[in-house]
């Protein structure tokens, strides 16, 4: 299995996927909040994004601008085939994982 | 469009992460702060929304992604930061203007390594001091005792404290595991072939070399110092007495007795301690015999404690038993109030302000004064970097100009320039080290006991020196750093800086401040050698109050005295003969007390006369007969007094007889006669009461009155019949004259230092005035060339061109004068000799002369070259 692939850093590649053209700084703080009642710092968020970019799993660019934000525009981003790849062998273990547990993990 | 009308995020939070971020970009993220900034505004309300903006920018201020952004702005043209290409381009560039400028470049590079040199000294010799003791492995625990005592008069705190102190708590307090006793004041004299050495050192307790590191070349550390009459030599003092032989258990003999050499060690170095040999303590017991308990408690001069702790002791209980150990010696001095206190060993030296230090007692204000003087010389040469550089801004102001169209910034101007200082710093510090090491050497033996600093060139002072270099290297190259980065681009490029180029080639402002500066200092240190000078003079050719001309001394070893006299004054070119316990002219080292009313007692200088010295020395009387100093009676001893001694008396009351006084060992004295006032000590002690006491025994030296035509031969003859009364004794003949002379050495050795300064000084200042010089010509040639087709004479030209600098050095003169004057007189040679001339006129004139001569030389130089040359060559110029 190639690259490691954090739980949080997981986390972010997931909702980058979910919100789909919507995908941007605070966007992804907002959704990640709501969905699992975090509190996150933007320096936070940025770093991961910045982390993941290196990696090579996300690319970014940056929208149009727009009247809110002071006319500033938003940095996108995106998940690249990579990025697609690491998500599917963690869900690969995972399936695995799950599939030959020798303890009961139904509810 | 306008939305000034909801609440906005906080501006400077904004600002400085804007500024923070440098030229990164950072606009997504401004951006999400502000979005989230006005839905937080209108859930949460303005208080809450302004402090979570605020949490999100310092947690953007410090994340990664944005020194990921910063680093990656790094590398791209916007950037305005210096990278390590930037500097190994300021290096190149640095390189090529040297050697374009090559008269530019080794001025300030000689003059930056001269003045450099006298701070690296002071730098190494404080860096050695603050390093003293730090080699003993029980350093932490080991704590020297100090005695802190106020009376009525004083408030004091000395190094030493009282004998019985270390006993004491060493009994009462377990957790102190060694006291160790050193008593100073242990002087072996050796006659060693003839020649009598003194050897200092000090009483030590056996545990010496268990408490302190000290090794041992030779012998066993923890019996060395074990018992009576023992002594552990330095090496330098074992190679002097016995050179190849083994000096262990070899026998010295002193005249305080024989001692047994026990032990050999280095010489210490890096301590605080200064001594050639070592003796037990019981030698001290021994000779000083048993003292009574009270002076025990109350003699402190001399007698050192230091106090090695059982590990793991807390000061605080140190402290404690220092308290009570003070109340008991409270008991035994109730006239003054007394305070125990302890300074770690690593603490010992350099200290602020403490009496009676054992060792050398280095101490800040003198290791400051040292620095200051090291700063003050090399400050004209930092002067002469700024001036210099500046005034090459004709030359260069294309350059900054260039570099500014095509996009740099003031931060890289000044990084440039300063880069260049630090090349050019770093290249005089290599010259100054080589200059550093025979100062070193000529310092070590000029100063007493600094070979115990060890100033040698380690890799730590090394990095020191380094370290020091770049300081300078920043503090000379900002004032010009921030001149050139402040050039207009428009103004150099197109000329207009050539245009009111004259009025920045003048001399001007803050340039002639630091010339004139420099001039006065030089000028200060010239009067200062000249003054020296004259008071070496003056020492010689003042009367003293004695002749000391063609008297010839010689020291008495032990021989019968009466004989040696006799035989001697025999001789026919002897015209007359007396003898002295101390020679006039010289240091007295010894003091006594004497009681001038049964109750008070004074100090005074004794001397033990032979027959007839006051008529043989030819000195005068006031009152009463020099003869009668021989008529002394059973109960009362003859004396002569000076002038000195009657003012002292006069202030005790006393009974009506006031010519009589008690001597310390209970002799009634009668005064018989009054000296005048002669400086029977070097002229920098103050004249001392003083007493006169008619024995040949005490006396130590004989002295001869010569009236010959042929002295070496007569001096051979005498040493014919001196080495008749005795084979072994040595004849040590020297004339009175140079005896005092060799006691005015440290005169000599204060012109040597002042010379040297004064050079230093002449030497920076004078490069600065020839690059000054050479480049204010140079860039007046076609101005020069005009005036010269237009009919100006060579004269006319070597007046335009000196006026400005000769008004400058007359500037300076006129500030230097008043102030070496006060310093000099006032100050300086009142400390050194306190009965000298002062300053004169001549002395002022003459310096004033020379420097003007030194500098006139100079312009003179660099004028010719242009006024000389054809003005049609010079024309062609540019």
């Amino acid at each position: 299995m190639k690259g490691y692939l954090g739980e949080f850093e997981e986390l972010v590649l997931l909702t980058i996927a979910n919100l789909g053209k919507e995908a941007y700084g605070l966007g992804l703080i907002r959704d990640i909040n709501e969905r699992t009642s975090r509190n996150l710092s933007m320096g936070a968020m940025h770093s991961t994004l910045t982390r993941l970019e290196e990696k090579g799993f996300i690319t970014s660019f940056l929208g149009e601008p727009t009247n809110e934000r002071g006319g500033r525009r938003k940095r996108y981003f995106e998940l690249t085939s990579t990025g697609i790849n690491a998500l599917h062998d963690m869900k690969s273990l995972r399936d695995e994982l799950w599939a030959n547990t020798k303890v009961k993990l139904s509810l | 469009m306008k939305n000034q009308q909801h609440p906005v995020p906080p501006r400077w939070a904004r600002k400085s992460l804007e500024w923070w971020a440098g030229t990164a970009d950072t606009e997504d993220l401004l951006g999400d702060l502000e979005e989230d900034f006005l839905y937080n505004l209108a859930e949460k309300g303005k208080l809450k929304a302004q402090l979570i903006y605020l949490r999100q920018v310092a947690s953007l201020a410090f994340s990664y992604s944005l020194k990921k952004r910063k680093k990656n702005s790094a590398y791209s043209h916007y950037y305005s930061g210096n990278s390590l290409t930037m500097i190994r381009n300021y290096f190149k560039i640095a390189v090529r203007n040297f050697s374009k400028q090559k008269l530019f470049t080794s001025i300030n590079i000689v003059g930056l390594a001269l003045g450099m040199s006298v701070c690296l000294l002071a730098l190494s010799i404080s860096v050695s001091i603050l390093q003293s003791d730090s080699f003993h492995d029980k350093k932490d625990r080991i704590y020297q005792v100090n005695t802190h005592m106020i009376d009525k008069d004083d408030n004091v705190v000395y190094g030493s404290t009282f004998p019985a102190v270390g006993n004491y708590m060493e009994e009462k307090y377990p957790f102190i595991e060694t006291a160790l006793h050193i008593h100073t004041g242990f002087l072996a004299t050796v006659n060693h072939n003839n020649n009598l050495l003194d050897f200092h050192g000090y009483f030590v307790d056996p545990e010496f070399f268990d408490v302190f590191s000290f090794e041992l070349t030779q012998g066993d550390p923890s019996s060395a110092l074990a018992t009576p009459n023992t002594i552990v030599l330095t090496e330098s003092v074992a190679a002097k007495l016995f050179r190849e032989a083994d000096p262990m258990g070899q026998l010295l003999e002193t005249e305080t007795g024989t001692y047994t050499v026990t032990g050999i060690m280095p010489d210490p170095k890096q301590t605080h301690l200064y001594f050639e040999v070592l003796t037990s303590e019981l030698t001290y017991i021994q000779q000083r015999g048993q003292t009574n308990r009270v002076t025990e408690w109350q003699e402190y001069r001399g007698h050192y404690l230091y106090l090695l702790l059982q590990p793991g002791t807390s000061p605080e209980a140190l402290e404690l038993a220092l308290g009570q150990t003070s109340q008991k010696a409270g008991e035994y001095n109730a006239e003054r109030s007394i305070a125990l206190e302890s300074v770690g060993l690593g603490e010992a030296v350099p200290r602020w302000n403490i009496s009676n230090a054992i060792g050398i007692g280095w101490d800040y204000p003198s290791m400051l004064f040292f620095l200051f003087i090291g700063l003050i010389i090399l400050l004209p040469a930092i002067f002469n970097y700024t001036n210099l550089s500046i005034s090459r801004a004709l030359k260069r102001a294309k350059e900054i100009g260039i570099r500014k169209v095509v996009g740099a910034e003031k931060g890289q101007i000044q990084m440039q320039f300063i880069v260049e200082t630090i090349v050019i710093t770093l290249l005089a510090l290599a010259g100054s080290i080589l200059i550093f090491i025979p100062l070193q050497n000529e310092f070590l033996t000029i100063v007493a006991a600094a070979e115990v600093l060890d100033t040698s060139l380690r890799p730590l002072l090394l990095i020191i020196f380094i370290l020091f270099g770049l300081l300078i290297g920043v503090v000379a190259g900002l004032f010009p750093a921030i001149y050139f980065s402040r050039l207009s681009p428009i103004h150099s490029l197109k000329g207009g800086y050539q245009g009111g180029g004259l009025r920045s080639v003048s001399i001007s402002g803050i340039r002639k401040g630091l010339f004139v500066f420099q001039f006065g200092l030089s000028l200060f240190f010239v009067i200062g050698v000249a003054t020296m000078a004259k008071q070496y003079r003056h020492v010689f050719s003042r009367s003293h109050g004695f002749s000391s001309e063609q008297v010839l001394t010689i020291p008495f070893y032990g021989q019968n005295k009466e004989v040696a006299i006799e035989a001697l004054a025999a001789h026919p070119d002897v015209s007359s003969v007396t003898a002295a316990s101390h020679l006039p002219g010289i240091a007295i080292y010894n003091q006594a007390e004497v009681t001038p009313n049964g109750r008070d007692t004074i100090i005074v200088a004794e001397v033990f006369v032979g027959s007839n010295f006051i008529e043989n020395m030819e000195m005068e009387l006031v009152w009463g007969s020099s003869l009668a100093l021989e008529n002394s009676t059973i109960n009362e001893e003859s004396v002569v007094v000076n002038e000195q001694f009657l003012r002292s008396v006069s202030v005790f009351p006393r009974s009506a007889d006031t010519l009589t006084f008690v001597h310390a060992d209970g002799t009634h004295a009668r005064i018989a006669g009054v000296l005048k006032d002669l400086h029977y000590e070097p002229l920098s002690t103050e004249i001392r009461p003083m007493v006169f006491r008619h024995s040949l025994q005490n006396s130590n030296f004989v002295m001869l009155g010569i009236h010959s035509n042929d002295v070496p031969k007569t001096i051979g003859e005498l040493e014919a019949i001196w080495a008749g009364i005795d084979q072994k004794i040595p004849f040590e003949a020297t004339f009175l004259d140079s005896e005092i002379e060799r006691a005015y050495l440290f005169l000599t050795v204060q012109i040597k230092i002042f010379s040297f300064l004064g050079a230093l000084a002449i030497t920076i200042s004078c490069l600065g005035l020839l690059g000054m010089v050479s480049y204010a010509t140079e860039n007046r040639t076609k101005e020069i060339a005009i005036r010269k087709i237009m009919g100006a004479s060579v004269s006319d030209i070597y007046l335009i061109l000196t006026r400005d600098f000769v008004k400058l050095i007359c500037y300076s003169a006129l500030l230097a004068i008043p102030i070496s004057y006060f310093f000099y007189d006032r100050l300086f040679l009142y400390m050194l000799i306190r009965y000298g001339t002062g300053v004169g006129l001549g002395e002022v004139v003459l310096s004033v002369v020379f420097l003007f001569l030194i500098g006139f030389l100079f312009i003179f130089w660099q004028t010719s070259k242009v006024a000389q040359t054809n003005p049609a060559t010079n024309l062609r110029y540019e």
